[in-house]
């Protein structure tokens, strides 16, 4: 069995992966992004199956999809990076699904978007299309904010940084809730906890075992089944209401501060999928 | 210049391709009078200009004060011109916390910019991490000086006038629903009586930056006071036509002959 893990920089969640490999008798083989070239009919034959944990979704996205065209198997799929990858993406797949979602709304110019986060009311939320660890997420809580914010985006940002994606503010009780979804099961529950409107671990949010309940597990499966599966960690909210909603999908989700609060290797759960997907056919 | 008999050409900044050993343009022209739009473009060209040793108006040095907010402030404050309380802080997380104790409103704006782009009006803290991260993270190293200030509530107007070398020859009120008052954002030009203390004020914070052809914007405190805002460096003024009576090129084209 050959399996290689195509990674950037070795973080404590591709240590524990390697020996998860190790302990079950595999050889990981690391390939560094940084080094790696891919040509359009292969690169990276004899790989039984490629784990792809690449710090860069822009990487993820295109070494996923030129490895499994040419028939490799990859976790994850180019359909679950390139869907997950993309908040747009990501939120149209849920809608279209009935997987519950806070309300969005897209606009393309700066114009347009004011117009359209006037009529939804404040506070909304603003997100770059492609991100994580939080980075650009900007509540705007009136006019003056909704002005300068679109101005910068559109000024400053690149191209797409001007596909203005706009959703509700969803009021959490000081917390999220982050599942980990391997191969449709749901592996570990956390809360993040976080006085930060914005409550990723990489912030400062503290991670605390969350129960599984049937609805998280129910939510759960269908977001990550929504996205094409594999090894996703899916963000929940939850509305004063009492609802659960999806907010977001990682396809390369960092686990390191969610293993002591669940007691679940996820490392081992991750490398006990990928060593079944190297055995199924490819293309599955 | 026409009507003066001066002989004058137009140079269009596209054109211009500059040796920096030749003092080509030297030969030609005893005055080169600056209307570029770019602020950078002017920066340099006159730096060039002024380096071959050819007047220019306005100077390279005011162009370069005038065209930073950083460095406007600076001198504003350092000849006792009066301007609203200012920080610059250098990191997302000094900017943070500065504005912390500054309260809220502050206003955030780029050092170098005009026509009132990327001005912030930041109204809580949520805001002022938005923001700060969106030009940390965005913007190049220039958009990584925190040029912070505190938010003078202005009576829904602000007063622009134009200071021709010692001549300040109007000021017009520049009225507007939105905080941000520039004529090019759809500011309102209106009248407005040139007092004493506004033909005082405007003339030192034209001689502060180094005098020349300057439009000086004043903002009228809740208390009575007047503040020094900004002093930019190649004013437009087809907005002041409807408010103001005055032949505004000739007074230019006037100051700009005696320059020679």
């Amino acid at each position: 069995m050959r399996v290689g893990v195509l990674c950037s920089r070795v973080r404590v969640e591709e240590k524990l992966i390697f020996q998860a490999l190790q302990d079950r008798g595999v050889d990981g083989e690391r390939i560094d992004d940084d080094a790696v070239t891919l040509d359009l009919t292969g690169g990276l034959d004899g790989y039984d199956v490629l784990l792809i944990r690449c710090l860069s979704h822009s990487r993820a996205l295109y070494a996923s999809k030129l490895l499994g065209d040419n028939g490799l198997r990859t976790v994850n799929t180019y359909q679950v990076i390139a869907t997950s990858g993309d908040k747009l993406l990501t939120s149209l797949a849920l809608a279209k699904r009935g997987v519950p979602t806070p309300r969005t709304r897209v606009a393309f110019t700066p114009q347009a978007a004011l117009e359209a986060i006037e009529e939804m009311g404040y506070p909304v939320v603003l997100k770059p299309l492609n991100g994580s660890w939080g980075r650009l997420l900007a509540k705007i809580n009136d006019r003056d904010a909704a002005e300068t914010i679109l101005e910068h985006k559109h000024t400053l940002g690149g191209y797409q940084h001007s596909i203005f994606y706009i959703q509700e503010y969803i009021e959490k009780p000081g917390r999220d809730i982050r599942s980990f979804v391997v191969g449709g099961e749901v592996i570990a529950a956390i809360y993040r906890h976080a006085p930060h409107w914005i409550t990723n671990t990489a912030r400062g949010g503290e991670a605390m075992a969350c129960p599984i309940t049937p609805e998280i597990v129910w939510i759960s499966r269908a977001a990550a089944e929504t996205v094409g599966g594999g090894v996703v960690a899916i963000d929940i909210l939850e509305a004063p209401d009492g609802r659960l909603l999806v907010s977001e999908v990682n396809h390369t989700p960092e686990f390191r501060n969610s293993i002591a609060p669940t007691g679940v290797d996820i490392a081992a759960r991750i490398v006990d999928y990928v060593l079944e997907v190297a055995t199924m056919e490819p293309g599955r | 210049m026409q009507e003066r008999g001066v002989e004058y050409d137009r140079l269009d900044e596209r054109d211009l391709a500059l040796w920096l050993q030749a003092n080509g343009l030297g030969k030609e022209y005893d005055l080169i009078w600056c209307r570029a739009i770019s602020h950078s473009q002017a920066a340099y060209a006159l730096s060039i200009f002024n380096g071959w040793g050819i007047r220019t108006v306005n100077s390279c040095q005011v162009v370069n004060v005038c065209g930073d907010k950083v460095l406007t402030s600076m001198a504003l404050i350092q000849h006792n011109v009066p301007t609203p309380r200012t920080v610059v802080a250098l990191s997302v997380e000094a900017a943070l916390q500065v504005i912390q104790e500054m309260g809220y409103p502050v206003v955030l704006k780029p050092a170098v910019g005009s026509w009132g782009r990327l001005l912030s009006k930041v109204n809580d803290r949520e805001t002022a991490e938005a923001v700060l991260n969106h030009k940390a993270t965005l913007g190049g190293p220039a958009h990584n000086v925190f040029y912070i200030q505190e938010y003078v509530d202005k009576p829904s107007r602000d007063i622009r006038t134009l200071v021709v070398g010692e001549e300040v020859v109007y000021a017009m009120y520049r009225r507007s629903a939105h905080w941000i008052t520039n004529t090019a954002r759809g500011g309102e030009a209106l009248p407005c009586p040139l007092s004493r203390k506004i033909r005082e004020l405007s003339s030192a914070a034209a001689q502060a930056v180094g005098g020349g052809i300057l439009a000086v914007d004043l903002m009228e405190t809740a208390d009575g006071r007047l503040l020094v805002n900004e002093v930019n460096h190649t004013p437009e003024f087809h907005g002041a036509a409807t408010a103001v009576d005055v032949d505004i090129a000739g007074k230019m084209a006037d100051y700009v002959l005696q320059q020679m």
